[in-house]
């Protein structure tokens, strides 16, 4: 599965996306609107990958876990009271860029 | 590397066709960028066919969480490729967004301006997975770059000079 190029079809058909708390999994499920459970490493627990899933489930947007308690999680969930993610804007990085290079 | 290698080309997503030619920098150890980039680069040719890009590997220059004085070095060695592959680009931009492998490239384009041979304009964007702290590239960059932007408001007032624009991934 690492060697996929994109998980893009997969995550198309999927109801329920369970990732780790890297940037781009976290993303590439929360816009395409899958409900998401973050699964937090427990060995690595001074990564900073913890500080986006914090935010993320501090602003009631995906449900957090650890491996142990990943299970009950799964049980117990209530995916309702997840809030949709807005989408990132690369247009305002390109406009930025745009002045600070000078094409107007 | 992975989730930066995302990031950026989400970046490069809305610019317009006078960012040409693109030379992508990464380490030699990803094994995942490089279908990553060509696949963007692929989906952009549908709209721009001339565009034009080029792909560099450098030795990686830091492990994740590697000591500083080995980083150093590491650092060093790296720049042995970055200095004369950023002497050849000649860029008149740098756009990184926080891999160890940014900052040997960004340190030569400094050398290559002090030394009066190219200004480069450095533009940093810290990863969005940085609420709270600065990554270690940006920590240095964050003196060393024309302009620093970061994703998450926190991180705006505890780094003043940096730019804050919202979510732009």
């Amino acid at each position: 599965f690492r060697f996929k190029d994109s998980l893009a079809e997969d995550l198309r058909r999927a109801d329920l996306v369970v990732s780790h708390a890297g940037a781009g999994s976290c993303l590439e499920a929360l816009e395409k609107g899958k409900p998401l459970v973050v699964v937090i490493n427990e060995k690595l627990m001074n990564n900073h990958q913890l500080e986006l899933a914090k935010q993320l489930h501090r602003d009631g947007h995906v449900v957090c876990c650890n491996c142990s308690t990943l299970v009950e999680t799964l049980q117990t969930m209530d995916l309702t009271a997840l809030k949709p993610f807005p989408p990132g804007q690369p247009e305002k990085f390109a406009l930025f860029l745009d002045k600070v290079v000078g094409f107007q | 590397a992975g989730g930066h290698t995302t990031e950026i080309l989400r970046l490069l997503s809305c610019l317009s066709e006078s960012y040409s030619p693109r030379h992508y920098v990464f380490a030699d150890s990803d094994k995942m960028s490089e279908a990553k980039i060509h696949s963007f680069e692929e989906k952009r040719a549908e709209t721009f066919p001339n565009s034009q890009f080029t792909l560099d590997r450098i030795p990686r220059s830091r492990e994740v969480r590697q000591s500083w004085t080995s980083s150093v070095v590491t650092t060093l060695y790296s720049m042995l490729y970055s200095l004369p592959l950023t002497y050849k680009l000649k860029p008149d931009l740098i756009l990184c967004n926080g891999p160890g492998t940014c900052v040997p490239v960004c340190i030569s384009a400094l050398l290559l301006g002090l030394l009066g041979i190219k200004r480069t304009i450095i533009v940093y964007v810290e990863s969005i997975c940085r609420v709270e702290t600065l990554s270690l590239s940006g920590k240095i960059l964050y003196y060393f770059s024309d302009y620093f932007i970061v994703q998450w408001p926190n991180l705006k007032e505890k780094y003043p000079k940096s730019v804050f624009l919202g979510r732009i991934v």
